[in-house]
């Protein structure tokens, strides 16, 4: 195993710090947007020209034949930056078009998706539900063909931008994955009405096509994460550094010195995990327990460093108007993006048994 | 040791809960059970109500409307007043300057400002921390220099909790530069916030919310009979109250009702073929919160049974580390239980999302603040290790 990047690497990686830097939100003064992040639509263009969405996905399908280690790359860049967007949700589609889909499916939408001219984006959530890949209260009408869907799924973020949908339904005792182009939607909220569908290859490929699109989103969203937290921490250091309190600076203090240390052993805990998963997927994108463990280590990991990066700022950190609240926000919303870290201990737990040791260079 | 509460207590206890329950308009309960935010009239016809029944200051003297209960009843009074989700009496009033005015104050003084203070006739507001003194409040270095019969006040407080709804504010201020230690020539000011020269300016914190300010004061004139206690013994003041707030800040029954509301959303909440509540991870997870939360209430009602008069204990610093802690876990769990549904914060009309997930988040978020302010976690860590432990820093 080999953790260094390459010269290519570290050039997309540079770029997309550039990029991320023109796109990061203003200095502000006064008040600023809080919660959910709306679609920015220069932020959007530039990611997609840049590639990055077609970074994991082969040239026969207009992708850059890259892998998921670049977007881990990519995504971690965002996550530090603030540059929040449709990334992780539109990579996810594409996942679930790019291992779901007819082979005509795959040539149909894969390239105007990988290069931004059309947006889609995955519909998992039922309201009143918990997070779940199956489908329960959305049905389809039949399994395969033109089908049509009925029922609600909520929230879908970007929903109300997005030329497309990949939605998740119910067909029998089974879950079915539909595209989708005409529900009504207002806001997060996608209503299905006997709304025509078509299905996206065959019912018998979705279990697997899910957990491969959404291992995609996993890793987007975690290296986001873990780009945060990567923020979020010097910006604590800097602060114990300046901040004076007792005539000192507050990193005279120990306790606090100590607790910035284990934030640090958080972040690169996470780091590795990210940097491992988007290694390992590129081997295997079906792997769930790659998957979850990462979504693990990035959801303690986050929380930790979230919380502390706030708690060492004293009320500072607390505001709008200074970033590190925010970054704190954003990992919030990202453990509970895909499955929370809950969630993923019980999917891993279903197998405790059947390992007798973890070896990663198995 | 006894375990069962005497017969008493038990029938003080049901007649709490029977006011709280049925005087208090449950509509107002229930809208600050859900965690919406009530207009500033909404609390005073809360406190006033509270207050006409001898409920809103019930720890002042008697004389200005305490009650002369013993600790395990103030805390059952806390505990249903909690329970029944309503909107508590303002703390900057209630367990802040008015305890101050009581003990400190002069006569006159106690006569201008308790009663109204009782019924939030006048809204309070704290003007402790300023840009450079937080934790190490005792730098503070707004100024008031004595001119005539009036104090001249310059400098800036932050941080201030619902200034923008305040009609005074106490404040510390320097008024002897020159004292040879820091936390000597601090004296405690009470004044009008409508005075030339004081302006409020927002905060918004990362909730989006917008309930501290800073404030701004440029040559406030205040008359000279509105400094309460000893001119240049304001610290004294200051650490009598921030004790007492301590003592305010472990909702143990707030916590235990935001805990058991969190169970209802996750047993509501379907999950496979059952509910959230059905997966072992959150079972578990509901259990050991449950269990904690019974420690420290236990502890409290320890506590609260072996302090003496109004004195804060020392150990009272658990109550504050360990309920903020809690109070913190609960939010964040609760925010884990809204799932996905927690990603979109607001309520649009047409909507298919519970009320409560669109909150759970900024909530979580915003609650932060419990390990930061009323003297941080850190700083209780200090007391119980230099106050207890004997183990100075
Ligand atoms: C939402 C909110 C509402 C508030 N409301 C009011 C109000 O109404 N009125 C008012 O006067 N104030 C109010 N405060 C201010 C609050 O009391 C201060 O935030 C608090 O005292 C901490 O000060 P600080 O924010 O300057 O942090 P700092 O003192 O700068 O502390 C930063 C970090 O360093 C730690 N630290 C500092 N000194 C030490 C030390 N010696 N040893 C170990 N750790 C240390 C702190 O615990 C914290 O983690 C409020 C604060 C918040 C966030």
């Amino acid at each position: 195993m080999d953790f260094t990047f390459d010269d290519e690497q570290k050039a997309l990686q540079d770029a997309v710090r550039e990029l991320a830097s023109r796109h990061a939100p203003a200095e502000a003064h006064g008040d600023v947007p809080v919660g959910p992040a709306q679609h920015d639509p220069k932020a959007w263009s530039a990611i997609a020209e840049m590639g990055l969405l077609a970074l994991p996905f082969g040239e026969d399908v207009g992708g850059a034949d890259a892998s998921t280690v670049e977007v881990a790359i990519a995504a971690t860049e965002l996550g530090k930056a603030r540059v929040v967007t449709a990334y992780a949700d539109a990579l996810t589609a594409a996942g679930l078009i790019a291992f779901g889909g007819s082979d005509e499916q795959r040539a149909k939408l894969l390239p105007d998706l990988l290069d931004g001219s059309s947006l889609i984006v995955p519909a998992f959530a039922e309201p009143g539900r918990a997070w779940s890949l199956d489908a329960y209260d959305v049905t389809a009408s039949a399994a395969d063909g033109d089908v049509t869907l009925t029922g609600t799924k909520e929230p879908v973020p970007f929903a109300d931008v997005a030329d497309k949908l990949v939605v998740t339904a119910r067909v029998g005792e089974r879950t079915g994955l539909f595209l989708v182009e005409g529900a009504t939607v207002s806001g997060m909220r996608v209503r299905f009405d006997d709304t025509p569908a078509v299905a996206l290859g065959s019912i018998d490929d979705a279990a697997r096509a899910i957990q491969a699109g959404v291992n995609l989103g996993i890793l987007a969203v975690a290296a986001e994460a873990l780009g945060a937290m990567d923020a979020a921490l010097p910006m604590t250091v800097e602060y114990l550094k300046t901040r004076k309190q007792f005539g000192v600076p507050l990193a005279a203090f120990q306790t606090l010195t100590q607790r910035a240390a284990d934030m640090y052993v958080s972040l690169e805990l996470a780091r590795s995990t990210v940097l491992h998963a988007g290694m390992a997927l590129a081997a295997d994108p079906y792997d769930a327990t790659v998957a979850s463990r990462a979504k693990v280590v990035v959801g303690q990991s986050g929380r930790h460093v979230g919380q502390e990066a706030i708690q060492l700022h004293g009320g500072i950190g607390m505001t709008a108007e200074y970033a590190v609240g925010h970054f704190t926000a954003r990992i919030t919303a990202i453990e509970h993006t895909f499955g929370d870290t809950r969630w993923h201990l019980a999917a891993l737990a279903r197998d405790v048994a059947g390992h007798p040791q973890v070896d990663v260079l198995a | 040791m006894r375990l069962q509460m005497s017969d008493e207590d038990a029938a003080f206890q049901q007649r709490m809960r029977d006011f709280f329950t049925t005087e208090i308009p449950a509509e107002l309960r229930e809208r600050w059970a859900a965690g919406g935010e009530l207009e500033p009239d909404d609390m005073r016809a809360a406190q006033r109500l509270l207050n006409a029944a001898g409920l809103a200051v019930p720890h002042w003297p008697v004389e200005w409307g305490g009650q002369d209960w013993t600790q395990l009843q103030r805390h059952l009074y806390l505990q249903e007043i909690q329970a029944a989700s309503v909107p508590p009496p303002l703390a900057f009033n209630a367990n802040m300057v008015g305890p101050v005015i009581a003990t400190f104050g002069s006569q006159e003084q106690k006569e201008r400002f308790l009663p109204a203070t009782a019924n939030l006739d006048i809204w309070w507001c704290q003007g402790f921390s300023e840009p450079n003194a937080g934790s190490d409040l005792a730098s503070l270095r707004t100024s008031a220099v004595l001119d005539g019969d009036e104090w001249v006040v310059n400098g800036q407080k932050t941080w201030t909790t619902l200034g923008q709804h305040a009609d005074w504010i106490f404040a510390l201020v320097r008024t002897e530069p020159d004292a040879p230690k820091k936390q000597m020539g601090i004296s405690f000011l009470v004044f009008d916030v409508k005075s030339p020269g004081v302006s409020v300016r927002p905060i918004q914190l990362i909730d989006g919310g917008h309930e501290v300010n800073e404030v701004f004061f440029d040559n406030v004139r205040v008359p000279a009979d509105q400094l309460i206690g000893e001119r240049g013994k304001g610290w004294t003041i200051a650490k009598f109250l921030l004790g007492n707030e301590r003592v305010g800040v472990a909702p143990v029954a707030s916590i235990k009702r935001a805990l058991a509301t969190a169970k209802e959303h996750a047993s509501a909440t379907r999950s496979g073929a059952g509910t959230l509540l059905d997966e072992p991870l959150i079972a578990a997870r509901f259990v050991e919160l449950e269990t904690q939360l019974s420690a420290l209430e236990l502890t409290v009602l320890r506590v609260a049974a072996n302090s003496h008069g109004d004195k804060p204990e020392p150990a009272s610093s658990i109550l504050k580390l360990r309920g903020s802690q809690l109070q913190q876990d609960v939010l964040e769990f609760t925010a884990d239980i809204a799932g996905p549904a927690s990603l979109q914060w607001s309520q649009p009309d047409d909507t298919d999302l519970e009320a409560w997930t669109a909150l759970a988040t900024p909530t979580y978020l915003n609650f932060r603040k419990a390990s930061i302010y009323g003297g941080s976690n850190e700083v209780q860590r200090s007391i119980i290790a230099s106050g207890i432990l004997g183990l100075k820093g």
